[in-house]
């Protein structure tokens, strides 16, 4: 399994199932991708997750479960190390923000007002 | 390809870029249907006006407000038998009408004094009442008539109650969704902020964007007791206007219907950096997603582990009894436009059923994007379908069952193909782990509905002439 295939399975994993790749604008979305994919990252590679502030904690609840789930469906992130971690997440990032943000046919996501 | 030009529409060639066929491999970057768009002349649209946003899905469904409708009376006939959004105390949202019945001289003249009087004369009548929403219609918006003025007098004439005022005649907009959008805007602008709130437990949430819909609201209520969260409002299921007031006082936005209520949610987060945490409450699998995200917020995790596990023990049994019997069913949702997206892989996942056309009335692209991330290729995904569309789509898909509202299931019927209401419902509430047993049960009597069969029998064989359609 390549690089590019286990990204497409994390990347199909989060289209399906996560309703904050899809927030109003772009700027919220581009937030929520940031934030849960760093705490997800920092959860796969044993490094402690913030939740200090209200977002954090936000970010956390996506994270957690979506982490839980990979975990479950895609065995092979178990054996990866933090710097694969990092590079597959960085990887999916970079998926997300073109599909729901660069590339997207959303006429709404770049209004100034809700 | 993906975008469908159906043989019904080919007068009205715009249709096309409403209606998309998913094929493998395909994503929203290179297809996503035009929504929120005005409905095309010489199509017969099946969408509600933007007052029935704002009135009939949101502040209607407030269980201690008087509705004050400053128009004729038509614009309040929906009742008791259209919406089914009980209450704790009695139904009283849903038992009374209240109208200032503008007559032909009130529109010449101007209905402003007439509305002052309606105002005086429904806190007269219903003195434990001190709370009311004003909506403009469309002829009263037509003529001008200043509701705010009005709401202010009245107000200074009575200090003790308050009043709300929504501006959106039904032609505010191309469809409900604006209705949506002022009611959420002027609310947050106008009312949020104005009450302080007595804090009870350290966890605190508003619930966002459920109407409790045939109980859905008070069955969720029963799963946040137990895990000992105070809602400070909902937003607006069996819900109160002072509540509502004091929305800036939550912890955690919980959203559900982000299409109708995600505009307040944005703005709390905005104005008062309360989080929004967006959920799916229909099915088992989006339902427990939904509780351990919430609990990992406020890290009671344990809490809600406990409580999903009693919930799945006492009624995933008798999910797989309908699953086992459903799996198969190919079914079309064509209802306002959030369910597409928050049904088509929980009745796939939870009850092996294929969702085969997915229309929406009012959903916006943001929409449209999260259903064809969600929905399978092979399936339809349209944008404020018509009455010839949904015939020639069911002959396309041919499906079992479709979830969509009266008007079209009136229309389905004819065809004896079973419908289930997918606004109010047949027998709610569908939401949480009970409520999606009662959608599989709602669903499995539809399909094996022997009534069908029957109502195509006509005893006196082929005697009787067939009534040509308008458009055959």
């Amino acid at each position: 399994m390549t690089s590019q295939d286990k990204i497409d399975a994390l990347y199909d994993y989060v289209q399906e199932r996560c309703l904050w790749q899809f927030f109003s604008r772009s700027w919220d979305r581009q937030e929520n991708i940031d934030g849960i994919l760093k705490t997800a990252t920092d959860m796969l590679t044993g490094a402690p997750p913030a939740k200090e502030s209200p977002m954090d904690r936000l970010f956390y609840a996506d994270a957690k479960i979506m982490v839980a789930d990979f975990k479950q469906r895609f065995p092979w992130l178990g054996d990866a190390g933090a710097a694969q971690v990092r590079e597959l997440m960085a990887g999916l990032k970079e998926r997300l923000v073109d599909i729901t943000i660069t590339n997207s046919k959303n006429g709404e996501l770049h209004h100034t007002l809700y | 390809m993906p975008m469908v030009l159906l043989e019904c529409d080919k007068d009205i060639p715009e249709r096309e870029r409403h209606i998309y066929l998913k094929v493998e491999g395909e994503d929203t970057r290179e297809f996503l249907p035009i929504s929120n768009a005005a409905t095309i002349p010489g199509t017969l649209s099946e969408r509600g006006c933007s007052f029935c946003g704002a009135k009939l899905v949101i502040g209607g469904v407030l269980k201690d407000t008087i509705q004050m409708i400053h128009g004729p009376i038509g614009c309040a006939y929906d009742t008791w038998h259209t919406k089914r959004y009980p209450t704790d105390n009695g139904h009283f949202n849903m038992k009374y009408v209240w109208s200032t019945d503008m007559k032909e001289s009130h529109i010449v003249f101007g209905g402003e004094k007439r509305l002052e009087k309606s105002c005086h004369e429904a806190f007269d009548e219903m003195p434990d009442i001190k709370r009311m929403i004003i909506y403009t219609t469309c002829p009263t918006a037509l003529i001008g008539d200043d509701i705010k003025a009005v709401a202010k007098k009245v107000m200074a004439d009575r200090p003790d109650v308050d009043i709300f005022t929504v501006e959106c005649p039904g032609f505010a907009g191309v469809s409900q969704s604006k209705g949506h959008h002022v009611l959420n805007i002027g609310w947050i602008n106008e009312k949020v902020g104005q009450l302080d709130a007595e804090i009870t437990s350290p966890y605190t949430m508003n619930f966002i964007g459920d109407f409790n819909i045939g109980g859905d609201t008070q069955l969720l209520q029963k799963y946040w007791d137990k895990l000992g969260i105070q809602v400070i409002a909902h937003f607006t299921g069996n819900g109160t206007y002072d509540d509502l007031r004091r929305m800036h006082k939550a912890q955690l936005n919980v959203v559900n219907c982000a299409r109708s209520s995600g505009y307040i949610a944005n703005e709390l987060r905005k104005q008062y950096g309360i989080p929004r945490l967006d959920i799916d409450s229909w099915g088992f699998s989006y339902m427990a997603e939904g509780i351990r995200k919430i609990c990992a917020f406020f890290g009671i995790e344990e809490k809600g582990e406990a409580l999903i596990a009693e919930e799945e023990a006492k009624w995933k049994p008798q999910l797989d009894w309908y699953k086992e019997r459903l799996t198969g069913t190919k079914m079309a949702i064509w209802t306002g436009g959030p369910r597409l997206w928050h049904w088509t892989k929980s009745v796939e996942d939870d009850l092996g059923v294929q969702v085969v056309a997915m229309s929406s009335k009012f959903g916006h692209q943001e929409d449209f994007e999260k259903v064809i991330a969600r929905g399978q290729a092979g399936t339809y995904y349209i944008d404020d379908g018509n009455e010839l569309e949904f015939f020639e789509i069911i002959d396309l898909v041919k499906p079992d069952v479709i979830f969509t509202g009266p008007r079209v299931g009136e229309l389905v019927k004819k065809l004896h193909i079973p419908y289930v209401n997918g606004h109010g419902y047949h027998n709610g509430p569908y939401m949480g782990f009970e409520g999606f047993v009662n959608l599989a049960r709602d669903m499995y009597n539809a399909v094996h509905n022997p009534l069908l069969k029957l109502a195509a029998t006509d005893i006196r064989g082929p005697v009787a002439t067939p009534v040509k359609e308008a458009a055959e």
